[in-house]
């Protein structure tokens, strides 16, 4: 693949993030999923934490734009093959020139990014309704995780898309997924909490090292090479999720073409 | 140079019947199609419900894979060069489906044009261009939800040819369309082939197919049955008159006595409500007509006329009165 062809992906990632965010805003499920409940999630978190003082605050509106992207992660990158299917459009860009891939990359761009308007408006919360002066210890650093943040997510999205299209049975567990990752992964309070047996789970999801970026920096709990770390961690898993999705997507789009499952017909 | 050659396509459909056991059923769609279609061609694909039209189409546009056989188009095979074909193709499925209804119609296709890899320079003239075109000019920004079908077909249209493609494929492009919407779309596609693009156009309407195609393939339980010209097709049942019957009410058994008559070649009923029209193929014209009326004894009867027989009578003989 050379730079223009890159270029040109690129600028196509750009407008369908755009047009996904402009139709997901009209959408009533997603505008619940990444922003009311992450907000109620916020607002019980922040009323139960009310002792702990800014740094518990903080922790907890992380925590709950964490449950949004992870949320938004599962059932709306989950399903966007499959949304773009019930809706009749999925034969149109399956015929299109653009790899399927980089469209759905899009997508779920879209479905991240504005998932941490979640974390924004928790932010406004703590500061309006519970008084709290926030400050995020490490900005830069901080920025750098929302970042890899981005990253791990979209990516670890394009592998979760294709296993729900060609496996209906494993989408059907989409609700018992969402609760047990956000404890497992400690979004909402520390995983040492947790039985020890526990810690190897979380390891191996990327949304952890996500949560131990993101509340690392924003508390300033962690060293620079505990961020460090966790960033690696979440290249690490997008890489190799990117290059799981390849293989999934080929599959998925052959097998779609062989058993006739691109339409509803 | 074909455009596109089509050599002994065959695609079968796997269908499961049952819950508990399930036992696999197997659906041949196409059985074995080959014909070719020209460069700058119009070409028309005819056939009942369920004769292997989309079958072809999908095969054809890389959204389907064939079983076996071969299908090419400009020259790039269907199933190992998909993304070659694409960039050189647009494809129209009739209905409403296929669009975004949150979005309005420039956003639509400013979306598709991305996809389909358009310049954005480029594709803002080109989505002014193409509204003009199927006549949604200062229709554009407002949201495809609120569309006549007629508008969706014609956005569909513009969305097709944002790449400006060599081939097209209308797959019953003017289906649910009022005559005057159906009208003006087939002039936008006769305007389409005067900019020598090649479409294949499966349709349900013969005077369709009549005024816009050059050639036409008849195709039927996944054969094709004839591939002429429409007036190579008409010529067919030249020898033919056609009786056509205003009825009231017509029996099954009744119709089903009238096919075994030795002088009705084949029939059809066309459904307009509360009466129906019987029209018998036969070669013995207005000589008929008594045997007929004979036959149907005891029914309330309209008008009775014998005509020259058209394409749809020449679709009707192929495809052995099911229409």
């Amino acid at each position: 693949m050379n730079l223009r062809t890159l270029i040109k992906y690129w600028h196509t990632v750009l407008v369908v993030t755009e047009m996904t965010l402009r139709m997901n805003f009209m959408e009533p499920f997603v505008i619940f999923t990444v922003l009311i409940q992450p907000i109620v999630i916020a607002l019980l978190g922040l009323w139960m934490l009310q002792g702990r003082g800014a740094e518990g605050a903080i922790f907890v509106v992380v925590g709950s734009g964490l449950t949004g992207l992870w949320s938004s992660l599962l059932f709306i990158s989950g399903n966007s093959i499959n949304i773009e299917r019930w809706i009749g459009t999925l034969e149109f860009l399956v015929g299109l020139p653009t790899p399927f891939e980089v469209i759905v990359f899009g997508k779920n761009l879209a479905n991240v990014l504005q998932s941490l308007g979640a974390m924004i408006l928790g932010y406004v919360i703590a500061a309006l309704f519970f008084g709290y002066s926030l400050t995020i210890e490490q900005p830069l650093l901080f920025a750098l995780s929302v970042l890899f943040t981005v990253l791990g997510f979209v990516s670890f999205g394009l592998v979760i898309a294709p296993i729900f299209v060609m496996n209906p049975g494993v989408q059907g567990w989409q609700n018992a997924m969402e609760f047990p990752v956000y404890v497992l992964c400690g979004f909402l309070f520390p995983v040492a909490l947790l039985p020890g047996w526990t810690t190897p789970i979380s390891y191996l999801l990327p949304p952890y090292w996500a949560a131990v970026a993101l509340h690392g920096t924003s508390t300033g709990g962690a060293t620079f090479e505990q961020t460090l770390l966790a960033w690696g961690m979440l290249v690490l898993f997008s890489i190799l999720d990117l290059l799981i999705a390849s293989r999934l997507f080929t599959l998925m789009l052959y097998k779609a073409r062989a058993d006739a499952t691109l339409g509803l017909e | 140079m074909n455009a596109i050659e089509v050599s002994h396509l065959r695609r079968v459909f796997k269908t499961y019947i049952g819950v508990i056991r399930r036992t696999a059923k197997e659906v041949v769609a196409v059985e074995d199609i080959s014909f070719s279609i020209r460069d700058g061609e119009l070409f028309g694909l005819l056939g009942p419900n369920g004769a292997g039209k989309t079958t072809t189409v999908k095969m054809l546009t890389t959204l389907l894979i064939p079983n076996s056989g071969t299908a090419t188009v400009r020259g790039f095979d269907v199933v190992k060069d998909a993304q070659e074909i694409r960039k050189r193709i647009g494809f129209i499925f009739g209905g409403e489906r296929g669009l975004y209804w949150r979005l309005s119609g420039i956003d639509n296709l400013r979306y598709f044009a991305s996809l389909y890899g358009v310049d954005p320079d480029v594709s803002k003239k080109r989505i002014a261009y193409l509204l003009d075109l199927v006549g949604l000019n200062g229709r554009g920004n407002e949201k495809v939800g609120g569309y006549s079908r007629g508008m969706m077909q014609r956005l569909h249209v513009a969305r097709t040819l944002l790449h400006d493609p060599e081939v097209l494929f209308l797959d019953e492009p003017t289906i649910g369309l009022d005559p005057v919407g159906a009208r003006e779309f087939r002039q936008v596609i006769l305007d389409l082939q005067s900019q020598n693009k090649t479409i294949l156009l499966t349709t349900h309407y013969m005077f369709e197919a009549d005024a816009l195609c050059d050639r036409v393939a008849v195709i039927d339980r996944g054969r094709i049955v004839a591939l002429d010209s429409p007036s190579g097709l008409k010529s067919q049942v030249r020898d033919m008159s056609v009786v056509e019957v205003e009825l009231f009410g017509l029996p099954q058994d009744m119709l089903d006595g009238l096919r075994t008559l030795p002088f009705v070649d084949s029939l059809s009923v066309e459904d307009h409500e509360q009466r129906q029209i019987l029209m018998i193929q036969t070669a013995r014209g207005a000589e008929a007509v008594p045997d007929v009326l004979s036959a149907l004894g005891g029914l309330k009867i309209g008008r009775v006329i014998v005509r020259e027989p058209t394409l749809e009578d020449a679709y009707v003989r192929l495809v052995g009165g099911k229409a």
